[in-house]
């Protein structure tokens, strides 16, 4: 075999691993700042006493109507409902009928308790516009609807848990359009649409509702946490990212994925945040559709991301009749993976905890988040939880571990009967590593697990990794010394001597920042190494060696709980090898052949010898 | 060979290359299941090919002793079992 090649190869593919987590750093970086930076400007616009002028909307479902905007923008400011429940509090834009204005009560931007509350919605006339609206298409041409700067009334003062509010605007043709809003003690809002016709004939029109943000923010860019477009619809998980719906959007007049069908929910999910429409009668047909669209904005072409249900056909109402409505909720707030549970339960909206991306291996992330859960309750530390969480694992797999390490051992005890059929086979590899295996079959000795084990355990620790990763616990949870916050990037740094020096060299180059934490996981994977026999393939010990410092840099950057967490998991696999080598180290190069069950019986012995 | 094998045979040649190097070898037979995999499904096609593999990797466990355990040759009715050592 062309060795070189292969190394090349090895090289290559380790290149292709490391560019997920180094090239994707400085960007992630930039987009960071970049959101920092329109948190800011959004703060410091709604400070300002009058609305600049609204951008052009764009008419989606053929609504709303209001394209004229620009030309005679409204100058006296919007008329705003505070909205105040015990876990949101924001205000409603009466004019357009918008929710645009939402914080989250319990959730700081940073580990500061006196940061500001984390921003979910914010109005169009800010840097990051993103809104809930309701509204109606009218269906026969005809029927002025509302509009985005058309101003409606209030009835009630504000909308908070029991005290309902509904909307109001007559057309000034014999129609009144009617929004009956209504929200409970954690993130939802009701809304019921309705129209009441007063004319002397029949109108047609639609209702709608829809979730819009116009601006990109900014994602993580990991592969195994996803952003973007989420849903449930007709019982099946549907997922765009930003550039997966723009793609396809482009190829289908701006609808990047759309579905008729009963019930469900669909939204945009940010790691920790959602915003997500669901109708209220799930047996009810609607038509949900995710939107991908460029329009002119401030800054040239702007993307415009939507999802919007509506019914399948316009609804005809009688004169004198009440109609044209639908009743559809608004999810907006933190994913709490119990709280949306309890919707899924209580509302009967279907898999709302598919929000959280559990990813393929649902059926393990989804109870380990409930056992981490549950022990980070009971311990009162999400960090510990983790900690002991990792033991158990560890301790369940301990018999398969226990009887791979044993013969580990015993094959240092038979080192020298190895090194003979090496030097012996120096020519021809792979009759060294036949003659090696019968050495093994003979001495009842092999130095493998077997990649059975490994199979059954790479989903297992890859489901509590992605947990880690997805759930809002980690989110601002601390940990001993300096680790305030696990979901973030351990902030020490070996290039400033961890403080010492009065700079951060980070700020040149995000590979100049290694954190303690990354280092003690680095140590622990070198001395995790060490206790294992070496590779056969010399072009693999070689890559071997350099995995532990491969490794350091790409979890640099990682949260800290993760790192935390390999440590761990390394220190504990370390420990586990020492006793059982220990253990073997005793036993006189004779006795390798022993069967196992007479060495000393480990905490879980195997079924058989 | 079959655009399956094909496939399977580069699914299996990416995991060589990139997530083996990360996990190491813990193969307690020569060839190692992936090269054994390499070759069922060249010799054999994707369905049978793919089934030795499946068999090969559910034998690699530690209450197996291992040895060596080659592909068995096109015609052979049923896998040769890896004589208990």
């Amino acid at each position: 075999m062309d060795q070189k090649r292969l190394l090349a190869a090895i090289a290559i593919s380790i290149g292709i691993l490391l560019s997920f987590e180094l090239l994707n750093r400085p960007t992630r970086e930039a987009q960071r700042a970049q959101q920092a930076a329109q948190q800011a400007a959004v703060v410091q616009q709604q400070q300002q006493a009058s609305p600049l002028p609204l951008p052009l909307p764009s008419n989606p479902l053929g609504t709303p109507t209001d394209a004229a905007a620009a030309a005679g923008a409204p100058t006296s400011p919007a008329a705003r409902l505070p909205v105040d429940g015990p876990r949101v509090l924001g205000t409603l834009n009466l004019r357009g009928a918008r929710l645009d204005d939402l914080v989250l009560k319990g959730y700081h931007e940073t580990v500061a308790r006196d940061s500001p509350l984390v921003r979910l919605l914010a109005p169009r006339d800010g840097a990051a516009p993103y809104y809930a609206q309701w509204g109606w298409t009218a269906a026969d041409g005809r029927t002025p609807v509302p509009g985005n700067d058309s101003d409606w009334t209030a009835e009630g003062d504000r909308l908070a848990p029991g005290k309902p509010v509904t909307l109001r605007w007559d057309n000034g043709q014999g129609q009144v359009f009617e929004i009956g809003l209504a929200l409970d003690e954690n993130y939802m809002v009701t809304a019921e649409q309705r129209v009441r016709n007063t004319g002397a004939e029949a109108v047609q029109v639609l209702p709608w509702a829809r979730i819009r943000r116009e601006h990109t923010p900014p994602t993580q860019g990991f592969y195994i946490l996803h952003e973007g477009f989420v849903g449930v619809l007709d019982g099946r998980l549907r997922e765009e990212t930003y550039s997966s719906a723009k793609s396809e959007a482009a190829k289908r007049g701006g609808i990047a994925f759309e579905q008729e069908g009963p019930g469900g929910w669909a939204g945009i999910t940010d790691k920790y945040w959602l915003t997500a429409l669901a109708p209220v009668d799930q047996q009810a047909r609607f038509k949900a559709t995710y939107r991908a669209l460029q329009e002119p904005g401030a800054k040239g072409q702007e993307e415009r991301w939507q999802v919007d249900f509506a019914q399948p056909a316009p609804i005809v109402v009688a004169p004198g009749a009440t109609g044209g409505g639908q009743a559809i909720r608004l999810f907006a707030g933190a994913k709490e993976v119990n709280l949306l549970d309890a919707y899924s339960n209580r509302l009967g909206i279907p898999d709302f905890d598919k929000a959280v991306d559990f990813g393929w291996f649902y059926f393990l992330t989804k109870p380990f988040f409930h056992i981490l859960h549950f022990l980070g309750s009971i311990l009162g530390n999400f960090g510990v939880a983790i900690l002991v969480f990792t033991l158990v694992l560890k301790a369940l797999f301990f018999p398969l571990a226990n009887k791979s390490y044993r013969s580990m051992a015993k094959m240092k005890v038979l080192g020298p009967k190895m090194q003979e059929i090496r030097e012996r086979y120096k020519e021809d590899p792979a009759k060294a590593q036949s003659e090696m295996m019968a050495l093994y079959r003979t001495e009842k000795v092999n130095p493998a697990s077997g990649c059975l084990p490994i199979l059954i355990q790479i989903p297992v620790f890859f489901a509590l990794y992605k947990v880690l990763f997805v759930t809002i616990e980690m989110r601002h949870a601390p940990f001993f010394g300096w680790i305030h916050d696990l979901s973030a990037p351990d902030p020490t740094n070996l290039f400033n001597l961890f403080g010492l020096l009065p700079f951060d060299p980070a700020h040149w180059s995000s590979y100049l920042h290694m954190p303690a934490w990354a280092l003690i996981m680095g140590a622990t994977m070198f001395f995790q190494q060490r206790l294992n026999p070496a590779p056969p393939d010399p072009v693999q010990a070689k890559l071997f060696q350099w995995m532990p410092l491969i490794f350091t840099f790409m979890l640099a950057g990682m949260p800290a709980g993760l790192v935390i967490y390999w440590s761990w998991n390394n220190l504990l696999s370390i420990a586990q090898q020492w006793t059982i080598q220990r253990q073997a180290g005793q036993q006189k190069p004779g006795a390798a052949a022993v069967p196992v069950a007479a060495l000393p019986a480990g905490a879980a012995k195997p079924k058989k010898g | 060979m079959s655009a399956g094998a094909q496939a399977l045979r580069g699914a299996v040649i990416a995991y060589q290359w990139t997530l083996r190097p990360f996990i190491g070898a813990h193969c307690r037979f020569h060839p190692s299941c992936s090269h054994y995999a390499l070759e069922a499904l060249e010799t054999h096609g994707a369905l049978r090919g793919a089934w030795l593999a499946g068999r090969r990797i559910l034998r690699c466990n530690p209450w197996h002793p291992g040895g060596e355990d080659p592909v068995p040759p096109v015609g052979a009715r049923h896998s040769q079992p890896v004589p208990k050592g």
